[in-house]
């Protein structure tokens, strides 16, 4: 072997060895991240990582602290596809995916493991999150006809180990009758989360089905996704004017008019300089979550962090 | 000692000529956050469209994913039927806004945009199909219904004879490297500078499109071709 050879090598395994704490270096510290940027309670959407490993993966919430990390984002509404050991397909989220051959069964084994699971195991990914410095802030479920009373009782359960102040979910309007009882029950507030379906009334889509569910319980609050809100060509900041104090936050993502497609922040039809600001200036307590769905070569956590820096500046 | 050597040399590279010429791999070039580098300049602008549009969140980087209640492209017939986007692009362009959670509207994308994005998909679905129908258990074919496919629905014996082309096929390959060249015979890779012919792309939108127990039925009728 020549010296340049053996120098090469000697060379290669030093820069190996150094490799994760040069990667540990280029993470912020947790204490480092700070809590509020301009004043704004600034979180993420879980959803957020596409790329994360798949639910019930060891590796999966650890990805989700480093992706929160490497954007300083301090805290979370986690979605419980990436809590529970299974995807929100197996718990009957899509209305579609319900006639699919085997979810009866999957379903079942959903329930059966959510009735059973110790509360233990929600605390342990609560303490993940709080040794890294960052918090669970919403637990995002999505309450639907497939869930039995049991089930909705032990989702409330769920979120209040994870440490979560409530629950942020896409559901419907006759399921948010169903949930009234378990909200005064347990002292809990549940967030409705829109999308832009403006054909069925059931949906959550524009200020009138927020209002109707508004009215249902005090413990019921808007989980304001602002993007799918303009595509369904609703206006979120005269919706954020009216009702400040029932928002729990907003879900921060850019899309354009008439059911348009996600856009790079900047780049569609959503005011995000205006929401933030409104928000901002007016001292709402609203906190403003990012939610990255548009396309990209890029991994999810530097699209998240390019998120993030974008809101950035428009506040601090 | 040379001899023995060469002579093992010999056989190792004939062994992997055939084991190269009887399955096929499909390509896997560098991944990125929108999976794999396509092995076209067209095929990679397709997978632009795909990926910009965020299509790979729902539909999965290579369409085996199915998240947000959306449609399985891997087995749709509608995406089976289409040709360069004439049922595809309309869909893509005016959306489903009615759905529990819509698929957008990307009214944006050109007519250009629109043919990528359908020959990617294609190709898409062509690989996942392969791989698909290459690891599903084909055993209980019917030699019989097989050759009724052959020379009816299936529309081989246009191009094919028992006879002819296909004489002794079955002694000379192995039963997964017919059921690959039955899949994706020869000239129907896709690599930069190489226009498939009609033939080449009448396999694949076959591939496409075949039944599990078409295949496994064909299957039983050349195996008998020895």
């Amino acid at each position: 072997m020549s010296p340049s050879a053996q120098f090469r090598r000697r060379d290669f395994c030093k820069a190996a060895l150094a490799l994760p704490f040069a990667l540990r270096a280029s993470v912020p510290a947790a204490k480092e991240i700070p809590q509020t940027v301009g004043g704004l309670h600034f979180g993420v959407e879980t959803f957020s990582f596409h790329d994360a490993p798949p639910a019930g993966d060891p590796q999966l919430i650890p990805t989700i602290i480093r992706g929160m990390q490497y954007a300083q984002i301090p805290e979370c509404e986690i979605m419980s596809g990436h809590v529970e050991p299974w995807s929100s397909v197996a718990t009957g989220w899509w209305v579609q995916t319900r006639s699919a051959p085997g979810f009866a069964k999957m379903r079942e084994e959903a329930r059966h493991w959510r009735l059973t699971v110790p509360m233990d195991y929600y605390v342990k990914i609560r303490k993940q999150f709080e040794a890294a410095g960052l918090r669970i802030y919403y637990y995002n479920i999505n309450f639907n006809e497939t869930f039995t009373d049991a089930e909705r009782d032990r989702s409330f359960e769920a979120a209040k180990a994870l440490g979560a102040a409530g629950i942020s979910s896409s559901t419907v309007l006759s399921e948010a009758r169903r949930l009234v009882p378990f909200c005064e029950r347990h002292q809990y507030p549940v967030a409705m989360h829109n999308h832009n379906n403006l054909v069925d009334p059931d949906q959550f889509a524009t200020p009138a089905s927020f209002e109707k569910a508004l009215a249902m319980s005090k413990w019921f609050q808007v989980t304001l996704d602002c993007g799918h809100f303009v595509a369904g060509n609703n206006d979120p900041v005269a919706f954020i004017n009216r009702h400040h104090d029932r928002i729990a936050n907003v879900h921060l993502r850019d899309r354009k008019r008439n059911n348009g497609p996600n856009r790079p922040f900047g780049h569609g039809d959503t005011p995000l300089r205006e929401i933030l600001l409104t928000i901002r200036d007016n001292r709402y307590p609203i906190r403003c979550y990012i939610e990255y769905e548009y396309g990209s070569f890029r991994p999810s956590f530097e699209e998240v962090k390019t998120c993030m820096e974008y809101c950035r500046k428009i506040v601090a | 000692m040379l001899a023995p050597k060469l002579t093992a040399a010999v056989c190792v590279f004939a062994l992997a000529v055939a084991v190269s010429t009887a399955q096929y791999e499909p390509p896997q070039g560098p991944k990125d956050a929108g999976g794999y580098r396509a092995p076209t300049v067209e095929l990679e602008k397709g997978r632009k469209v795909f990926v910009l549009s965020s299509c790979h969140f729902c539909h999965g980087i290579d369409l085996t994913q199915t998240n947000m209640g959306s449609a399985d492209l891997l087995h749709s017939p509608v995406v089976g039927a289409d040709q360069d986007g004439n049922l595809i692009g309309p869909v893509v362009k005016a959306g489903l806004p009615n759905l529990q959670t819509s698929m957008p509207s990307f009214y944006d994308l050109s007519d250009q945009d629109i043919l990528y994005l359908a020959r990617y998909v294609h190709y898409l679905r062509q690989q996942g199909r392969y791989k698909e129908l290459m690891a599903a258990d084909l055993s209980a074919g019917n030699a019989d219904a097989g050759k009724s496919y052959f020379n009816g629905s299936g529309g081989c014996s246009k191009c094919h004879s028992p006879t002819g082309d296909l004489a002794g096929i079955a002694s000379r390959y192995d039963a997964k490297g017919l059921r690959s060249k039955l899949l994706m015979p020869n000239g129907t890779a896709r690599r930069e500078g190489v226009t498939l012919t009609a033939a080449a792309q009448q396999h694949l939108r076959l591939l496409e499109n075949y039944d599990p127990p078409d295949v496994a039925n064909v299957l039983a009728y050349l195996s008998q071709l020895r």
